[in-house]
């Protein structure tokens, strides 16, 4: 993924910056705690934690690798007693900063706390550790024929702790919902090292529901440690199916038509001319490069259920111009389509050496209007920008090439990324759909929501981190951007 | 004690719409659990309402949300009520955006008419608490209530994607938003549904919608053998079937077996299970459903229609007697937990009827007679405490007043209640929201 230096405005410092003997001081104590190997504070050392899978970087002052919850609650202690920022980090792709530590501090990396603890095949509910890689938890379950749900397009790499910190969400969510409607309950580390547990595995816990509020804080309410997650039967019958069109408008008018029809597939994921090129270049997985775009889209459940919905949906893309619909004939065929979208961000590499993505969601209906004005955006800058997304959920992905050696283009995409996500919350949307706010979408929040609503966010922010130690500088408008957050 | 006659004259100088109730038969028509309130206030739009507990607020009285009264008896033993502030009339369905399966609310509508008018364009809001005629979707989210039919749509916290609350100190405030995918800022959406009134008063909604299913059926399975009916159930949450609704009922030592229209004989126990979607659909999981039960030797009967109607409706009816106890558990856990409780009402000579959503370890238990509290305080915390030894959890779901000073309707609080102690402290500092109902006095 691409990375860039970061011009952007110094944000305000919560906190000084450690001095040299402070830091020996805290690396002392987190290296009796963890032991030498396990805490990692030279400058060579921590550049490989400076960054995420976003445009932002910024060096961590310490790494550390808990190998278990009571490790982690000493290690909240020690920065506690120290005021040093704590930042979680689970595989590093998030796409908006998220694990970026931008006020330096301790990152904590989960790599050894990576186990399936427990699987209760008889009630449908798994227990894992933050560390552990989303799709091992899909590998482990497939001999009983079982898997989990959310499937972000890192879920090769990025960890299940990393989507709960960002509620992640991925191309199935259209049916199935995102992280939080896949999480029954958390094991976390409060802001004073306290070790609690949160929602659990029945239903309907009484009290506030703190396991939805906690999920999607991004590291700034807690540090996560168990996750108890739902499993679910793999379907019987699955047909994934490519339509090709010649206009994007037919393309985007299609997706409204079917969700509209009340046909609900777990995925329609549509991808540009550029993006076809850049894909099919990489993967050959047989993307037309000569259309406008393509939409990629999965139905399943019962054989019956799936047949009738292929027919309507191929019924929809013909009415609406459709050049071509070809359903996958084979296992082979649907994964070699699927690895082509899931890579999608990989292969924009061959045509650009850096990408800016960004991630607002709009109604459905105005998909037409908004992919439009996209393309208008950054025409304007002139800016090249490629589609991406999980249409069916109104999910853009708006890819904008750049090269970071040509002076003025960073500020450009990034006006370019404010305009679009202005048009997204102007035409009834949000800011962010499955990336997260982070660093690079904080500005924006004001986009979306007005100085009390935000007010009301702070109040959870005060309850659950009120030294701001936990992953400060994210989320939040910063200070002087909007007037009524002075108490920041 | 405040002046009611002086509040009175502020409210409706400030809201001049707003309709203020004093007179001593329509308060105490609407006593909760005993409480009489001081004034009820009934504003036409959102910022009267929003104006109202401003006022409230620095006048420092506090106020309690009411739709239209439903979930008034939920939860323990109200603080001091000095206004009631009534949601009927923010009543108005504001957007329906049909192509885009979404709806936005205000919250005062009740949920019968808001499925009415959604259904002119061919959709619903997944959601099937009892009652609907009597609840309104503020009351239904407040109380985060739900229906059999959560086993295939989930509970609100699946279906709401944006809010509009009151804080306490009058502020609206916006959470989430209209789209139906979005992780901008804390999902507050979350913390909302379900608490009951003490962080906000929720006045407007945004739903995810459902297109209504092209048909729905239902197969009934009796028999004297609760074993074999639970191994159905677990056989078909592990299928690739996908069922609306698994309900388990037993009717073992009750007088009333009666599910209008369909009789489920003394000493018997049955297995609901609903299917929504095309005929095609349909036909496949009814027959994949009766050769599953063939394995465990049961036999069903199908209902469709009005009768499948009016039997879902005594079901969920069962859920809300005049004493009903709602038990969370692990669907591995249910058999032997029903086993106590027939070992137990025999015990103290009561009467249950228990209704399980199965398929989402819920299982509720309506005690006969609700009023014998000698023997239903003993029981009731056997109940809970052999729920606790199977790692869940029991709540009373409705009760008659006396009884909540006897018993905690919630149990003790868990390990994470100092969090939500703490957020209470500081969404409501002054306690402008009644204290007293929720879990653990909050």
């Amino acid at each position: 993924m691409s990375i860039i230096e970061l011009p952007s405005e110094p944000s305000m410092l919560t906190y000084e910056r450690l001095s040299g003997q402070r830091k020996t001081e805290v690396v002392q104590a987190l290296t009796s705690l963890l032991g030498e190997r396990h805490v990692l504070h030279t400058p060579y050392d921590l550049h490989l934690y400076e960054y995420d899978a976003s445009i932002e970087r910024a060096l961590p002052d310490i790494v550390v690798f808990p190998s278990n919850t009571q490790e982690v609650a000493e290690i909240v202690k020690i920065a506690a007693h120290y005021r040093v920022p704590i930042i979680p980090r689970g595989a590093g792709t998030g796409l908006s900063g998220g694990a970026v530590p931008i006020q330096g501090g301790i990152v904590i990396t989960f790599t050894r706390m990576k186990q399936i603890l427990e699987i209760d095949y008889d009630n449908l509910q798994a227990v894992v550790q933050p560390g552990l890689v989303n799709l091992h938890l899909s590998v482990a379950l497939q001999p009983q024929g079982l898997y989990y749900v959310p499937d972000p397009s890192s879920q090769r790499s990025c960890t299940i702790g990393g989507n709960v910190g960002e509620n992640a969400g991925g191309p199935h969510t259209l049916i199935y919902g995102v992280t939080t409607n896949h999480v029954l309950g958390l094991e976390v580390v409060t802001a004073d090292g306290t070790i609690i547990e949160i929602g659990g595995s029945t239903s309907d816990t009484p009290g506030y529901d703190l396991t939805g509020l906690l999920i999607g804080s991004e590291g700034t309410l807690c540090i996560v440690t168990k996750i108890i997650v739902r499993i679910v039967p793999i379907t019987e019958y699955v047909k994934t199916m490519v339509a090709v069109f010649d206009t994007m408008d037919d393309a985007s008018n299609t997706v409204s038509e079917i969700i509209a029809s009340g046909v609900i597939p777990s995925a329609i994921e549509m991808m540009d001319r550029m993006i076809l090129q850049a894909v099919e270049a990489d993967s050959h997985a047989g993307y037309p490069m000569d259309a406008a775009a393509v939409l990629l889209m999965e139905t399943e459940g019962l054989q019956e259920s799936v047949q009738e919905q292929v027919a309507k949906i191929v019924t929809i893309c013909n009415k609406n111009n459709a050049r071509l619909v070809r359903i996958a004939a084979d296992e082979a065929e649907r994964q070699l389509l699927w690895s082509g979208r899931k890579n999608a961000f990989g292969s924009v590499g061959r045509i650009s050496p850096e990408f800016y993505v960004q991630d607002g969601v709009v109604p459905r209906t105005k998909l037409p209007y908004v992919l439009k004005r996209v393309s208008d955006i950054c025409d304007h800058y002139h800016l090249k920008v490629g589609n991406v997304f999980h249409a069916g959920d109104g999910n853009l992905h708006p890819l904008i090439l750049f090269d970071s050696q040509v002076p003025g283009e960073v500020e450009r995409v990034r006006q370019a990324g404010h305009e679009i996500l202005q048009v997204c919350a102007e035409a009834g949307g949000t800011i962010t759909g499955e990336h997260g706010v982070g660093l690079e979408k904080q500005e924006e929040m004001a986009l979306i929501f007005s100085p009390q609503d935000l007010q009301v966010m702070q109040k959870i922010r005060n309850t659950w981190n009120p030294e701001q130690l936990f992953n400060p500088g994210k989320l939040f408008p910063l200070p002087g951007k909007c007037a009524d957050m002075h108490h920041l | 004690m405040i002046d009611a006659t002086k509040l009175s004259q502020l409210l409706q100088h400030n809201g001049q719409q707003t309709r203020v109730l004093t007179a001593s038969q329509d308060l105490q028509a609407h006593a909760i659990d005993g409480v009489v309130p001081n004034l009820i206030v009934t504003p036409t739009t959102i910022n009267e309402a929003a104006q109202i507990i401003h006022t409230a607020h620095e006048q420092n009285i506090t106020v309690l949300p009411y739709g239209h009264g439903y979930h008034k008896n939920i939860g323990g033993l109200p603080g001091q009520i000095d206004i009631l502030l009534c949601t009927q009339a923010l009543d108005h369905l504001i957007e329906h955006e049909a192509p885009d399966l979404t709806c936005q609310v205000e919250a005062g509508i009740t949920l019968a008419t808001l499925q009415k008018r959604l259904a002119e364009k061919g959709q619903r809001l997944a959601l099937d608490p009892p009652y609907p005629e009597r609840t309104t979707v503020g009351g239904m989210l407040a109380t985060n209530a739900s229906g059999p039919k959560r086993l295939r749509y989930g509970t609100a916290r699946d279906l709401v994607i944006g809010l509009q609350t009151i804080q306490a100190n009058g502020d609206l405030a916006r959470s989430g938003g209209r789209v139906v995918k979005n992780v901008a800022g804390y999902d507050l959406n979350k913390l909302y549904i379900g608490s009951f009134g003490t962080l906000g008063v929720i006045v407007e909604a945004n739903f995810k919608l459902h297109p209504l299913p092209e048909r729905e059926k239902t197969l009934i399975f009796t028999t004297t053998d609760q074993a074999s009916l639970l191994q159905l159930a677990k056989a078909l949450t592990h299928s690739s079937l996908s069922p609306s609704a698994i309900e388990f009922i037993s009717t073992h030592g009750t007088y009333h077996t009666d599910f209008a229209p369909f009789h489920i004989a003394e000493q018997n126990y049955a297995l609901a299970i609903n299917y929504e979607g095309s005929t095609i659909t349909i036909t496949r999981q009814i027959n994949d459903t009766i050769k599953l039960a063939q394995q465990f030797a049961l036999h069903g009967n199908d209902l469709e229609g009005n009768e499948q109607e009016r039997f879902w409706n005594s079901v969920r009816a069962h859920t809300q007697g005049p004493l009903v106890c709602k038990v969370s558990i692990l669907l591995s856990n249910i058999s032997q937990y029903i086993e106590y409780v027939e070992q137990l009402q025999r015990r103290y000579k009561l009467m249950t009827t228990l209704i399980s959503h199965t398929g989402n370890g819920i299982l509720y238990i309506e005690i006969n007679p609700p009023d014998n509290i000698v023997q239903i305080v003993p029981a009731i915390a056997e109940l809970r405490a052999y729920a606790q030894k199977l790692g869940g959890r029991l709540l009373i779901e409705r009760c008659p007043t006396p009884l909540k000073s006897q018993i905690d309707v919630w149990g003790d609080p868990g390990a994470d209640f100092f969090m939500m102690q703490k957020l209470k402290q500081e969404f409501d500092p002054l306690g402008t929201f009644v204290k007293g109902r929720f879990l653990g006095g909050l």
